[in-house]
């Protein structure tokens, strides 16, 4: 476990170590909100200088920049910049569905969505953001002691197929992210995505699928089971079968895509063979929201 | 047996097994494939999906039929089919006696194992029905025993043809001993026409029912070879006119080395419907004289190789004369009779003793010639006891000398009386003599003596012990006409008269010309006369078997000349390269007289080929048909099912794809490194494995590269990593080998090359990269290492560089050879230990060539090493004195290039004005 625990710590700050620091940037303070490192790009509290305005009404004396308001007739004030630190609440589907890789090349699906999400996570962290899981098994904290608790609390599974989205304990105002197949139901996902939305939180959808789940490259007499076992399914011709079930996964990408729409969140679709890089990279500038 | 067409089936009841294939095709029919359960997530996707098709999913139909194919190729093959099985119904039925009649002629060898394939299923099936066999070969018959087909079947391969025909009189013999019973026949025939083959029809017909077998295989001849208008003439014939046919003829004989070859090959046109295509070859006479025999390519048939003897073999004969400035006077000429008389045989040379013997004549005639010198006496002995023949004829002059008269000439026969005597002339007693009857000793024995020969004047033999051997013509008088001695291997011969009509008519008639034949003077007409020969006795030296292959006589007996040529061929005359006396005959198998026409055979008699097909059973091939059936039904099974999955196919595919081009793209690669290579000025470093390192080598290159290319006008390509085990080094002006300790010694292959490099001008400089901590010679691990790697290579004795090396002035005028570090150690090819300062120059005059190996430590390519855009890798020392360091390391590089390519231009002498200028001296 604690190899495992290693190794994905690894992979995920190897993945990390590519990127800048991520300054998520947060559109609405929180009311929890704490003071961090990164700016908000607008005067406030902060350490850092903003700019000089000139001096209105209101203003006390105290306030007066005077070595910049010596160097001409005109008094100007020093503004900081406004520095908060956000909150981001994970969620990666533990469930039983995603473990499943249709090579030895690949990786399971599970393995890449945790990656991603870790590697995420620590540029997080190391932007100064508090990161954790939503429910209230892990609240969001800083620091990199709180990598490792994640790194651990990710390595858990479960033994249900389809595990639902966790969307309890959502703080309100942060960001959140969710990394699944998403292939089970449907309608806990939008239940979660509501009540995030409803509390001001936004975020990002990240579905992973196997590229056999994209092509259904299956013929012949077949009998298909989920990975825990609690689902199967016969067909004769699993052929013919392709056309319908594409339709469906398409419709379910499509539901997604306008669910996150609707909701201010958004969506990506990756597969487990493309570089998870390019994931970590989308994953990063929906956090940071454009800010780039 | 079942017959269907040229089908049998030995067990034809397992046949009804195919009735049960439709059943069959309806239960597999029925019955679908086995599903597959696969683990997929997206199944929750799937749920509530039906088939569109609720029948169940069937075997496809071609899938279906491939099984049927299987199941009905196993049912045929174990019912045992056999293709074009010799029924025992037939032509040979009957459980009488067989005896089976072979012409076993030259004639069948040519298809000699098919015949005995046939033999071999004729007794086969004589043995299955128990019929007794015997066997009768009409050029060696013997008598006719009937035994079990299994006995005759063990000598099956000891029954071999022979080199001639069966004859009358062998007919005669074979007839006589038929047994008198009543038997079948089969008559294997070679195909030729023979007039005592009817007798032995009617005479087999006697005894039961005839069957013959020909060959249908094309027949061709090859005519003995015949000398005309200086080209070798070959006369092809085949039995059967036919269409348009090129048949290749093989000269074989000796190469010069003395290994037999084939000289020359030819093809040969018969024209559509002609049976006789003719050939001519023309070779010069050194290559005629080497040829062992002619052959017909591709035949195995004594008939289609000819020998040739000396009829092929022009002799050369030199003829002098004494006296032969008699102008007009041609019918007196010494010479004139044996030049009519040898001209349409031999080639003549005209010329002084002195001219002719270099070109090592076959004969000398000297005609009337008294005296040699001393010089051309001992060069006409040497001649003689290397194998030439020296013609004397008497004559006036001779008479006249003292040659051979107290003791005896070496290159007289005899010795000579004074004066030699006259008969039968105006101012003597007597009649002219003539010669008496030829004694069986002698080569003209059995010549026929005309009776207008008569001699009127002669040199006369001294009486001696010897004289009497020496003889071998004589007058009827007893006194010698012709007298011989034999000389180490050639011979003296003395004829005691003129050359011309002078003394005697012998030079006038056609005895002459054939005394001359048998003393090899001339050479005899291709096929001589019987009677030309009577009276000689031939050895043979080499003789034909019937497949037409050249084996040794052995100890096989004599044969006598008349029958040489006349007599039919037989175990007693076997075709053969013959020795006689002087020269060699050839008896060839087929002759231009004889006749080659097939045989005709009555309409009643039935004729079989041996074009019919063979019994072949197919069961065997019908079962491999099954397993591979069933083969591709496992994968189409596979495919259909799912099991075979497409990407691991196309995997397989791609990588016998990759495997079947690999090679030839790898070559391609190699060729374009190369020309790339070869096309500019490329440095290159040694690949050590490891690949910071050589990164960094390639980056050094790299930058040293830039430096040549901006101040030079050295323009290098890309610096290339060699690996020493594969690549080639010869186009590289330079190797640079960063030495690591670990890194792997090369194998002697690549030893073998580096040194080849060494030693054709190449240069290697050796890095150690550890003069920071280890001056050169101390132990460090690089040190050691080098030692190691240097060990075979082909490097001369080194010294450290001194101050006056030319490296010091190649491009710049340098001292210092720094790289990262800037040790004063290294290391150059030394000097030699005679260079010496000349008064008044800079320099010594040292090695003329470029150093083969530069050998330090200061790890160069760090210094060099550059980006892409030109800028330093490694960092040294600090600030200016960093750079300036550097900069120096890069002109070391420069001038080591220039010494690379320069040699030793520097050290001219023309240049020393101005760098004594540049020196300030």
């Amino acid at each position: 476990m604690s190899d495992t625990v290693t190794y994905l710590r690894r992979d995920a700050q190897i993945e990390a170590s590519r990127f800048p620091a991520l300054l998520a940037r947060a559109e609405q303070l929180a009311g929890t909100v704490l003071l961090g490192e990164h700016g908000r790009r607008r005067s406030g509290m902060g350490d850092d200088f903003w700019q000089y305005r000139p001096l209105r009404s209101g203003d006390s004396l105290r306030s007066v920049d005077w070595r910049r308001s010596a160097r001409g007739d005109e008094q100007f004030v020093r503004e900081r910049e406004w520095q908060i630190a956000q909150s981001v609440q994970l969620w990666v589907d533990p469930g039983a569905s995603m473990r499943f890789s249709s090579s030895k090349d690949l990786p399971q699906k599970g393995d890449r969505a945790r990656l991603i999400a870790l590697a995420a996570s620590i540029l997080l962290i190391r932007g100064g953001e508090r990161v954790g899981f939503t429910g209230w098994s892990l609240p969001p904290r800083n620091g990199d002691v709180q990598v490792l608790r994640l790194a651990e609390a990710l390595s858990e599974d479960t033994a249900e197929d389809y595990a639902l989205p966790e969307h309890r304990g959502i703080i309100p105002h942060s960001r959140a992210m969710f990394v699944s197949d998403f292939l089970g139901d449907l309608d806990t996902v939008e239940l979660a995505l509501t009540k995030a939305a409803d509390r001001g939180v936004r975020g990002v959808l990240l579905q992973v699928l196997d590229p056999t789940e994209e092509s259904f490259p299956f013929k012949g007499r077949t009998i298909f089971e989920s990975v825990g076992g609690s689902l199967a399914h016969e067909t004769l011709k699993a052929g013919d079968l392709r056309e319908r079930y594409l339709e469906r996964l398409i419709e379910r990408k499509a539901r997604l895509d306008h669910l996150s729409r609707l909701t201010g969140w958004q969506y990506l679709c990756h597969h487990t063979d493309d570089s998870a890089q390019n994931a970590l990279l989308w994953v990063w500038r929906a956090m940071d929201g454009g800010h780039g | 047996m079942i017959m269907l067409g040229p089908l049998g089936f030995t067990a034809p009841w397992l046949l009804l097994g195919l009735l049960a294939l439709p059943i069959l095709w309806l239960i597999l029919r029925a019955v679908p494939p086995a599903p597959i359960r696969r683990r997929f997530p997206g199944v929750a996707l799937l749920l509530g999906l039906s088939d569109d098709d609720t029948v169940t999913d069937r075997t496809p139909w071609w899938l279906l039929l491939m099984r049927m194919l299987a199941v009905a190729a196993v049912i045929l093959g174990l019912a045992g089919p056999v293709l074009n099985p010799r029924g025992e119904a037939g032509e040979q039925a009957g459980n009488g006696p067989l005896l089976v009649v072979m012409d076993a002629s030259w004639s069948s060898a040519i298809d000699w194992t098919q015949r005995q394939q046939a033999l071999e299923a004729l007794l086969t099936r004589a043995e299955r029905a128990g019929r007794p066999v015997a066997l009768l070969r009409l050029t060696a018959p013997d008598e006719v025993r009937f035994q079990g087909a299994d006995v005759l079947k063990t000598r099956l391969q000891g029954i071999l043809p022979e080199p001639w025909q069966p004859d009358a009189a062998r007919m005669d013999r074979a007839i006589s001993l038929l047994p008198d019973q009543e038997f079948d026949s089969y008559w294997m025939s070679d195909g030729l026409a023979r007039d005592s083959r009817a007798a032995m029809l009617s005479a087999l017909e006697t005894h039961g029912r005839v069957t013959v077998f020909e060959g249908p295989r094309a027949h061709y001849a090859l005519l003995p070879a015949t000398y005309e208008d200086g080209s070798v003439t070959l006369t092809l014939r085949r039995l059967r006119p036919g269409p348009e046919a090129e048949i290749s003829v093989a000269a074989h004989g000796l190469d010069p080395a003395g290994n037999p070859a084939v000289l020359m090959r030819a093809t040969a046109v018969f024209d559509p419907s002609a049976t006789e295509a003719a050939l001519a070859l023309a070779m010069p006479a050194e290559l005629r004289s080497r040829i062992t025999r002619f052959e017909i390519e591709g035949a195995r048939s004594a008939g289609a190789v000819s020998l040739p003897d000396d009829s092929l073999r022009r002799r050369e004969v030199a003829l002098l004369a004494g006296n032969e400035n008699r102008e007009g006077l041609e019918l007196l000429s010494p010479l004139h009779f044996l030049h009519k008389a040898l001209e349409p045989t031999a080639d003549l040379l005209d010329g002084a003793l002195g001219d002719v013997l270099p070109a090592n004549p076959d004969v000398i005639v000297l005609a009337d010639v008294a005296t040699l010198s001393p010089g051309e006496e001992a060069g006409v002995l040497q001649w003689v006891e290397e194998g030439g023949t020296l013609l004397r004829f008497a004559g006036p002059r001779l008479a006249a000398s003292d040659v051979s008269r107290d003791g005896e000439d070496p290159l007289m026969p005899v010795r000579l009386r004074v004066g030699g005597r006259s008969v039968g002339g105006a101012m003597s007693w007597g009649e002219p003599k003539t010669l008496a009857p030829f004694t069986e000793d002698s080569p003209f024995y059995g010549l026929r003596i005309p009776a207008d020969v008569t001699i009127s004047s002669q040199v006369m033999a001294q009486p001696d012990p010897t004289l009497a051997a020496r003889v071998i013509a004589q007058l009827t008088d007893g006194t010698p006409l012709v007298t011989r001695k034999r000389m180490g291997q050639g011979q003296v011969v003395l004829f005691h008269v003129t050359a011309n009509a002078e003394w005697s008519s012998l030079p006038l008639s056609g005895l002459f010309v054939q005394m001359l034949e048998r003393l090899a003077v001339s050479s005899m007409p291709a096929s001589p006369d019987p009677a030309d020969l009577v009276g000689t006795i031939w050895q043979p030296i080499r003789v034909l078997d019937a497949f037409g292959r050249v084996v040794d006589a052995g100890n096989l007996p004599g044969v006598a000349g008349e029958n040489l040529m006349g007599a039919s061929l037989g175990p007693d005359l076997q075709p053969g390269l013959y020795r006689g006396e002087d020269r060699s005959l050839a008896r060839n198998v087929m002759t231009p007289d004889m006749a080659f026409e097939p045989a005709v055979w009555p309409d009643r008699i039935a004729v079989e080929g041996l074009s019919r097909p063979d019994e072949t059973p197919l069961a065997g091939w019908l079962l491999a048909l099954t397993l591979l059936l069933l083969i591709a039904d496992a994968i189409a099974s596979l495919a259909l099912s799912g099991r075979l999955s497409g990407a691991r196919a196309t995997k397989a595919a791609a990588v016998l794809l990759a495997l079947a081009l690999a090679a030839p793209q790898a070559r391609a690669q190699e060729d374009a490194a190369a020309i790339l290579a070869a096309s500019e000025v490329t440095l290159a470093h040694v690949l050590t494995g490891d690949r910071q390192l050589d990164d960094l080598a390639q980056a050094g290159l790299r930058g040293l590269s830039d430096v040549l290319y901006f101040r030079t006008s050295v323009e290098p390509a890309e610096p290339m990593g060699v690996n020493l085990e594969t690549d080639e080094l010869a186009f590289f002006p330079m190797l640079y080998w960063p030495v690591t300790a670990s890194q792997p010694t090369p194998s002697s292959e690549a030893y073998a090359r580096l040194n080849d490099y060494l030693r054709s001008g190449g240069m290697i400089l050796f890095d150690t990269r550890d003069a920071d901590v280890a001056s050169f010679g101390a132990s460090s691990p690089e040190g050691r290492k080098l030692q190691e790697l240097a060990a075979p290579l082909d490097i001369p004795p080194l010294e450290p560089i001194p101050q006056d090396h030319v490296l010091t002035r190649t491009f710049y005028l340098l001292q210092d050879f720094p790289g990262r570090y800037a040790s004063r150690d290294v290391w150059v090819e030394s000097a030699p230990p005679d260079a010496e300062m000349i008064e008044g120059m800079p320099f010594r005059n040292l090695n003329d060539n470029v150093t083969p190996v530069v050998i330090g430590g200061n790890d160069w390519a760090a210094a060099w090493a550059a980006d892409d855009r030109g800028a330093p890798l490694v960092r040294m020392g600090s600030g200016f004195a960093g750079e300036r360091q550097r900069e120096i390391a890069y002109r070391f590089g420069v001038n080591l290039v220039m010494h690379v390519l320069t040699g030793n231009y520097k050290s001219d002498q023309v240049h020393v004005p101005a760098l004594l200028d540049r020196l300030g001296q």
